[in-house]
């Protein structure tokens, strides 16, 4: 009982040690003094510009009230809840494409007979963009969580595959030489050598994926759903509501953004040895 | 022992003007060593000394010729029909033939080897490096990490262990790859230029080091160097590469009791000898009376 206990404390004490770092890293790295004399100018200039008329107010919603909407849409109308069901799509669609694409990414980098017979097939699929995909996966997969999943896993998929596929290849021969004269296997080539290799190469396929999985996601979720940022987004292209629109922009624009300053923290986790000098 | 019987590797390039053209890297090679017995190998740049042992290795295989390690083939050498071709293609068609086996970490024979330019992991720290080698030997847990600790201590890298290659010199990579290759205990140990890149005093303390552990160990190695005075210092027998295509010049042996000195006069002399044979090959200058 009470080793669990000091367990559980550690283990505590580990993650807000993680989240400090974290959060201090974005700190430190974005909002520098530089940051804000760009920043600050244009907050007073967005404000500035419709109140004193020099744009019409009804199409350039100042800062101010995009922040009441903000506040409105979350007391409101259920913003937390629409953000949620989004994230809910957009992480199901990145798990089975990232779970899908590195395997075979590493397959085909490692192996020539696998490549033969694999990647011709995603060059040819790769370049169709995705939201070609819409209309057929709708009359496929209906209107619902399958659809918006799938697109979603389309757009990540590729640059994943790719970028794992290409970290994988590029392997140095020396180091997988000197693996193999102490006799390393290839499983242990894959899992010791080719994978650490490839790392970087997969993290940055998977900040590409985010961001185009961001935009499947809005796509998806303007043709085809009652729920999310995208349907929100639509919904207040239908009452003219420009200031709900830019609410939701800046939301999704801080979703992606924050998607993207985990990763980079999780590159620096992973792949430490690049950081040494 | 180990038993070149008329290696030949030729290269196929796409020269400059865009037309396939080759090179031959080594000529008909046929090299015996002994069991226990340290051979050096020199000869000038760009003659195939680092291709000959990683053929021994089994690393590439030869386009003619043979390799035994203990009466054991070590690759068949490439096809040259058409039909072998296929042959060869279908037989090798989903592993190559350089491979170990698909799961289990079996290495071709019992042999470690220093690559000219380390090849130490990058993302493994020094320690780490010596850890993996002794896990793909099946070193058991419980001493993989005495021993890894042992042999970085024995190429003076004590303090060192936790570094990444990257904030590791030059110099300090190799001994990683020494201490790799050592840790395993190998019978056969086929070294390339393991020395080139450490300042002469360090070089002279890991010559001594690594005849020590040759004399106590009993091992087989294969040295290659560019270093003339090394080669005679260390081996039994020095093997002269003429330049490409690489062929053996001369093979001098070294019959002088260890430990021996590098100023001797004896030394000096096979110094001469190999030095006359490397002009007379880039020359074509007869100096004195050569072979
Ligand atoms: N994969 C390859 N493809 C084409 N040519 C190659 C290849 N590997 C080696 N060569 C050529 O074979 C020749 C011998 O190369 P090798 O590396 O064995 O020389 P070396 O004797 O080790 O030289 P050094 O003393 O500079 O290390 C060189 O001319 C090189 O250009
Ligand atoms: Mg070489």
């Amino acid at each position: 009982m009470d080793r669990k206990l000091t367990y559980e404390t550690k283990g505590l004490n580990l993650v807000l040690k993680e989240l400090s770092a974290f959060f201090t890293g974005i700190a430190k790295n974005n909002f520098t003094v530089e940051f804000f004399t760009v920043f600050v100018p244009i907050i007073i200039l967005w404000e500035a510009l419709p109140r004193l008329g020099v744009v019409p107010p009804t199409l350039v919603p100042p800062p101010s009230v995009v922040a009441e909407t903000f506040w409105d849409l979350l007391v409101n109308h259920d913003l937390i809840g629409h953000v949620g069901i989004s994230l809910l799509r957009f992480f199901l669609g990145l798990a089975v494409a990232i779970v899908t694409a590195i395997p075979i990414g590493i397959l085909m980098g490692w192996n020539m007979f696998l490549r033969r017979h694999a990647l011709p097939l995603f060059q040819i699929l790769a370049p169709i963009p995705s939201p070609a995909w819409v209309p057929i996966t709708i009359i496929l997969l209906g209107i619902g969580l399958p659809m918006q999943v799938f697109l979603v896993f389309l757009g990540v998929f590729y640059p994943v595959l790719f970028d794992t596929y290409q970290g994988v290849k590029d392997t140095d021969p020396r180091y997988i030489a000197s693996a193999r004269v102490f006799g390393a296997s290839e499983l242990t080539l894959i899992k010791r050598v080719y994978l650490p290799n490839a790392l970087s190469f997969i993290v940055m396929g998977v900040k590409i994926g985010i961001a185009l999985g961001l935009v499947m996601l809005i796509v998806s979720e303007m043709v085809g759903a009652h729920s999310g940022i995208g349907w929100l987004l639509v919904e207040s292209k239908d009452f003219f509501r420009i200031d709900r629109m830019v609410a939701c922009m800046l939301t999704l624009g801080f979703i992606g953004w924050f998607l993207i300053e985990v990763m980079k923290y999780i590159e620096i986790k992973l792949a430490l040895w690049k950081v040494g000098r | 022992m180990i038993e070149a019987r008329k290696i030949t590797k030729f290269f196929p390039v796409i020269n400059p003007q865009g037309l396939a053209e080759g090179i031959t890297a080594v000529l008909s090679v046929s090299l015996k060593v002994e069991e226990g017995e340290f051979v050096a190998v020199v000869g000038p740049t760009g003659c195939g000394k680092s291709t000959f042992l990683e053929i021994m290795a089994g690393l590439q295989a030869p386009t003619e010729g043979e390799v035994y390690i203990d009466g054991k083939l070590v690759l068949e050498p490439l096809p040259s029909t058409r039909k072998e071709i296929e042959i060869y293609q279908r037989k090798y068609r989903f592993l190559s033939p350089i491979a170990n086996d698909l799961w289990r970490d079996i290495p071709k024979s019992d042999i470690a080897m220093i690559f000219q330019d380390y090849a130490v992991f990058p993302w493994m720290t020094a320690l780490e490096n010596v850890f993996f080698t002794l896990t793909l030997r099946r070193v058991p847990k419980g001493e993989r990490s005495y021993l890894a600790r042992k042999y970085l201590n024995l190429v003076g890298l004590s303090g060192a262990e936790n570094k990444y290659p990257s904030q590791l010199s030059g110099g300090m990579r190799q001994r990683v790859a020494l201490a790799r290759a050592l840790s395993v205990e190998p019978k056969i140990i086929l070294m390339d230029e393991p020395f080139a890149a450490v300042d002469a005093l360090a070089r002279e303390k890991l010559n001594e080091d690594l005849l020590s552990i040759w004399q106590s160990m009993k091992k087989t190695i294969v040295f290659v160097t560019h270093d003339i005075n090394e080669a005679l210092y260390l081996a039994d027998r020095v093997v002269v590469f003429s330049p490409q295509p690489g062929t053996v010049r001369n093979i001098i042996p070294v019959n002088l009791p260890r430990p021996r000195k590098r100023a001797s006069r004896e030394i000096g002399e096979l110094r001469e000898r190999i030095w006359q044979i490397y002009q007379y090959d880039a020359t074509g200058e007869i100096i004195d009376y050569v072979i």
